[in-house]
Order: C-alpha cells, then structure tokens, then sequence
C-alpha cells in the first residue's frame, strides 16, 4: 500500500512538473516571436481557389499580455479602420460612421481564413496550457488546452524547433476535436534588436477549400506605449504613432 | 576555366528554385513613406429607379405643381467625397467634404468635417471646427446621439455632416480588474440662432459632456446635453460581450421641454414635453458566419397610432383640396415638423447578412426589416455588395414598403426603390 501511495505521488508530481516545463517551453516561443510591447507592419493575403488575390496592410501595436490595436493603412477603401483588443473585448472602429462598435472575437473582418483571433493574437501562453505531446529528433510537439470558453480555438498542437525553439506550425482544433485551421510559419528574418523568428505564415483550412492566406511582416520592433493608447477613445488617432 | 556541361544545368535547375522560392512570397510590403499630408476618398455613382404611389397623398402633395406621367421615376447622381489630413505628432488638421451633383443647375457641395486637433499628451486632446460625433450604442437608432447628425436608419453607416464646436477629452486607463479605463469629453457649442446673418447670443452657448467607463468588461456611458434655450437631456448607455459570439447593448435618455408637434382639428399643434426614448439591441454571430442585428427602439416623443392617423387624415384633406395655396402650406408643414423616417413611436429593427454565401466570392448578401409596431407596417430591404477587385464595390439595393394607406410606410409616396451603386475608392 505504501509503495503504491509513492509511486501515484511520484507519477503526479513528474506530471506537474512536466506540464510546468511545457509551459515554460511555451512562455519561451512566445517571447521569440514578439517582444512583450511592440510595433509592426505586415501586410495580410487572402488567395481564392480562381488564384486572385486580397490584399491589406497592418500598422499593429501590443502591450502587454492582452492590449493589441491594428490600423488599416491600405487598400483605401478600409484605410483608417481600426480594431481593438484588450483581453476577450474587441472593437472596430470605421472612420465613416466614427464610433468603436464591439465586436467578436471570432468574426472575420478581412473575409479568408484568418478571423479576428488570428491577425490580433495575444501571447499563446496567455490564452493556454501547455503539455508534451511527442517530440521527433529536431522539434517538440505541444497539446495546448485552451484557459477559458472565450478563446477561438478550444485546442492547438503546435511544433517547435529544439535548437532554437522557434514555432513552426499550429493546428487548431474545436472543442469536437474537428481541425480548423493550419499555420505553418516560414521564412526566418532577422528583424533587428536580437528579434529573429517566421516572417511569413501560411494558413489554410480544410473549411475553406482552395483558399490560402499569407500574412508576411515588414517590420516588427520593441517599442513602449502609454496604455491610454489601448483605448476605445484613441482608435480614430491611432495613425498618430507612426509620425 | 572551363564547366563540364551538366554544371549549367545544375545552375539552372538550383536558379530556377531560388526564382520559384522567391515567387511564392514575393509579397514585400514597400516601405511607406510617413507623409504627414495624406489625400483620400470616394466617387459613388447611384441610379435609382422609384415605383411612385400615384394615388398616395405624400405623392399629390410633392407633385401637384408638375405631375409626372408615368408612376416609374429615376435619379442618377454623382457623390464624390474628398478628404484631406495632416498629421504630426501632436498637431492635426482634418477635412472631410462631400458633392451632389444631379446637373449642371442642381449641384452641391457640403463641408462634412473641417477641424484642428491637438494633443499635448496621449491622456488629452483638444479639437475644435466642425466635427461628427457619434454617440450611443445602437446600430440603426441612437436615442442618446445628442450632438449627433440626423442618422438615417437605413443606411446607418453613410457619412454625415458634424457640428460646429470645440472639444476636450481626457483618457486614463487603470490596470485593475475593475474599472479598466475612463474618459470624459466636453463639448461646447456655439448657437446657431444667429442674429442678422453673423452674429448669436452669447447665452445660448450649449454643452454637451460624456463621461465613460469600461468597467467589468462592459462599455458604460453617462450622457448630458445642457441648453439655456434647447430641450436638456440626459442618457445612458452600455454594450458588453455576454458570450465570445453574443454582444448586447442599451440606450436610455430623458428628455426634458423637447418640443413636439402633433394635428389637431387640421391644424398643427406645437408643445413642450419631456420624454424617455429607449433602445435594447445585440448582435449574434452564428457558426455559418451570419451576423444578425437586431433592436426595438423606443422614441418617446413619437407619435401614437391615433395622433398618426389625424396626421394622415391632414395630409389628405391638404392633397385632395383644390386649393393650391393650402396643398403649399400642407407640404410645408410636412417637410418642415414631420421629417424623418420614424415619425412613430414603437420599431423593430433586424438586420442579417451572410458574407460569401455557396462560395460566391466577394459578395456579401444582406436583408434588413424596419417595423412599426404600432400600425404593422414595415419597410424591407434587400442589399447586395460585390466587390470584385480592391478599391470597387457594387452595391444593388432594393426595398419595398408595406403597409396600409393609413400606416407609416404604406402611405409614402414610394412604394418600391431600386438602387444600384458604384463606389470607387482612392
């Protein structure tokens, strides 16, 4: 009896201290990916089966774990929308009808593959849990388990190099176990500031038959805002950051 | 130094994969120069075909002078919007103007927005000129938009014209869990009622302050209007996320010595009295991606069903008169106290739309109802925007009203709109 009481105490304490390495794993590609408080632009491509193709530029800024606002720079016909994200909230501001509207997480206000949750992503170990799944010769595999009901994605499994600890490919999962969508990151770029990750990220989905979208960064640098700027009040004045 | 042969074919197979490599994500974003001056906007072009009710009293009223032959009627126009900003840091001066043109002799030019800005910080700001402000929660109906221009329901998201006034704004946020950020606006109004053709009492300088709060996830909004000649008001309002695909929100004002007009024994009555308006509205995304909007609207100062009915009976006798001088002074009195697309009290609004349905590409299909809840008349609307390339959109509109003659939207003088618009962005 005594043995057995060790042997469950030991088997749930290395599986504590799994998932808390799991996590760190996660903690780590998240800051590989994007300095905590940044600026960036990137453009976003939405391919159709017929092989045309939607194009939209981003000036986005993130502070924080959970405040993230993006402007629309082109095409003119979207140019000065903005949206914000801070937490689960999110807003969408159009200059033409001039107030922040709420909207959800996980409507698509650029039509494609990506919803809302995709192009205004907060940090991965924000939204989830980490555990192993399996791990190959280069790369570990992580099950991710979604913290609350609010998150797109109720699943991820995500691929990551061991050297560099870099992400490689997502795939997102319903809470059925259905596949969503893939993410394959690619391209490494040396971004400056010791920032060197994926610059572009393929997603396509087997919902969306034929269609592909790309969302490439131009730039990507560390920069330090007040948190007024994450505010339904400053989403007309967004475009004022950048002069 | 001499290759051997297959060397070159190596050359070319490992150029020709840099080639195809690089075509794949030849997507590099240029880099844009930061212009601090920045031109933009929009040429929309609109034919509409009108299915008239000829034996509509609105009708005979607005066509009794020069009554056309044929109950189908068309309008083609041109609407150019122009607008300019410049921007640095803390300085800005934007412009928003807007065109109508239906002919030569028939053209017009309006100045939406004209206004300076600055800001001494990102917690303030400072604007004065003509400016929109859009206050409230609704889509379609916004019963605390004190300062805001005249919405029209049907098309909630077209630009409009602003209000000449000045403005202060300060933001703070909070890192509690709580009370996340709060903000307040000042607004100060000049009046309008000038005196000769330059000059307004100083006294009748209005102001108008929203104070804001996002506290436990939910946007709250406490409003006020003050007036020393005008109707005061005061409102609330509040929208929230109750799930990750369900947002509701609310309106709420009070509106004290808001003037009022109304028919009685065929003449126009005017009163001063004070009335709640009200909105409740959410809007639902379901897991087909189709957005529905809907909200009941509460317009206190609104006529009743008995008090539209005297209304029409006035709009009647007026049109069946022979008496042109007194068809003159009905028509008046119906463009000047009973304008508008909600003269009533009680509406429902619901609006679905389903973007790229069976795959249709770039087509965004979407169908809208306003209801009158009092008499059950209603207007119903088809939408369809396609947008085949960037920077163009096609937009087929049509709508219909329904109604007896003696409802809201079964005696308008259209029975059915057909509209179809290009809109051509720069």
């Amino acid at each position: 009896m005594k043995f057995l009481s060790i042997f469950i105490i030991t088997i749930l304490f290395a599986g504590n201290i799994a998932a808390q390495d799991a996590n760190k794993l996660l903690k780590e590609v998240d800051d590989n990916l994007m300095p905590e408080s940044y600026e960036s632009i990137r453009k976003l491509i939405n391919e159709e089966p017929d092989g045309s193709k939607k194009e939209f530029t981003f000036y986005t800024v993130k502070k924080g774990k959970d405040k993230i606002a993006m402007l629309y720079l082109a095409p003119a016909s979207e140019k000065g929308r903005s949206t914000l994200r801070l937490g689960e909230n999110m807003w969408l501001y159009i200059p033409s009808a001039n107030k922040p509207i709420r909207i959800t997480s996980l409507q698509s206000v650029v039509g494609g593959v990506f919803n809302n949750a995709d192009i205004m992503q907060l940090d991965y170990s924000t939204e989830y849990d980490a555990t192993y799944s399996t791990r190959t010769d280069t790369e570990y595999i992580l099950d991710l388990k979604a913290k609350n009901k609010t998150v797109a994605y109720d699943k991820l499994k995500m691929w990551i190099t061991k050297n560099k600890k870099i992400l490689r490919k997502v795939e997102a999962y319903s809470a059925s176990g259905m596949l969503i969508k893939t993410l394959e990151f690619k391209d490494d770029k040396n971004f400056g500031g010791g920032l060197t990750r994926p610059s572009v990220i393929e997603t396509y989905s087997p919902l969306y038959k034929g269609y592909r979208s790309l969302m490439i960064y131009q730039t990507i640098k560390k920069r330090e805002f007040p948190d007024e700027v994450f505010t339904q009040n400053y989403m007309g004045r967004l475009g004022d950051l950048r002069k | 130094m001499i290759f051997p042969r297959w060397s070159l074919f190596f050359l070319i197979i490992a150029a020709s994969a840099i080639v195809f490599a690089q075509e794949e994500y030849d997507f590099e974003v240029p880099i844009e120069e930061e212009r601090k001056l920045e031109w933009d906007g929009n040429l929309d072009v609109k034919y509409t075909l009108f299915n008239m009710d000829r034996n509509s009293s609105q009708y005979k009223l607005q066509f009794f002078k020069d009554t056309p032959s044929s109950s189908l009627l068309s309008q083609y126009r041109l609407e150019p919007y122009l607008n300019a900003e410049y921007r640095t840091s803390d300085l800005g001066f934007i412009l928003k103007t807007h065109g109508s043109y239906h002919s030569d002799e028939d053209a017009r030019f309006d100045l939406f927005e004209a206004y300076a800005t600055y800001n001494p910080s990102f917690n303030t700001a400072l604007q004065a000129g003509k400016r929109v402000y859009s206050w409230g929660k609704g889509y379609a109906f916004n019963p605390v938009g004190f300062i805001n221009s005249i919405k029209d329901p049907e098309n909630p998201e077209l630009a409009q014209a602003g209000l000449l006034s000045a403005n202060f704004e300060y933001i703070k946020s909070f890192s509690s869990e709580a009370l996340q950020s709060f903000s307040f606006l000042a607004v100060i109004i000049p009046s309008t009622d000038v005196i000769g053709t330059l000059f307004a009492e100083a006294k009748n300088t209005d102001i108008a302050i929203k104070t804001s709060f996002l506290l436990f996830d939910t946007d709250i909004d406490l409003l006020a209007y003050q007036s020393e000649n005008k109707p005061k008001r005061f409102g609330f309002d509040f929208a929230r996320n109750i799930q990750e695909n369900i947002e509701v929100h609310g309106e709420i004002s009070l509106n004290q010595n808001v003037e009022r007009h109304t028919i009685s024994n065929d003449a126009l009555v005017s009163n001063r009295v004070d009335k709640y308006s009200y909105l409740f509205g959410l809007r639902y995304l379901d897991a087909s991606n189709t957005t529905i909007i809907a909200e009941y609207y509460h317009n206190g100062a609104g006529l009743s069903k008995d008090e539209y009915s005297r209304y029409t009976n006035f709009i009647d006798n007026g049109a069946n008169n022979i008496d042109l001088v007194l068809k003159q002074q009905t028509l008046g009195v119906s463009q000047t106290y009973f304008k508008g697309t909600t003269q009533m009290q009680d509406y429902l609004y619901l609006k679905v739309s389903h973007p790229e349905p069976f795959d249709w590409l770039y087509f965004t299909p979407s169908l809208f109802t306003i209801y009158n809840l009092a008499d059950n008349g209603f207007l119903l609307s088809l939408q369809m925007s396609y947008k085949p390339v960037t920077n163009i959109d096609f937009i087929f509109w049509a709508t219909t009203f329904v109604g007896d003659e003696i409802t809201e939207y079964g005696s308008k003088q259209v029975q059915q709109r057909m509209e179809l618009w290009m809109r051509v962005f720069f």
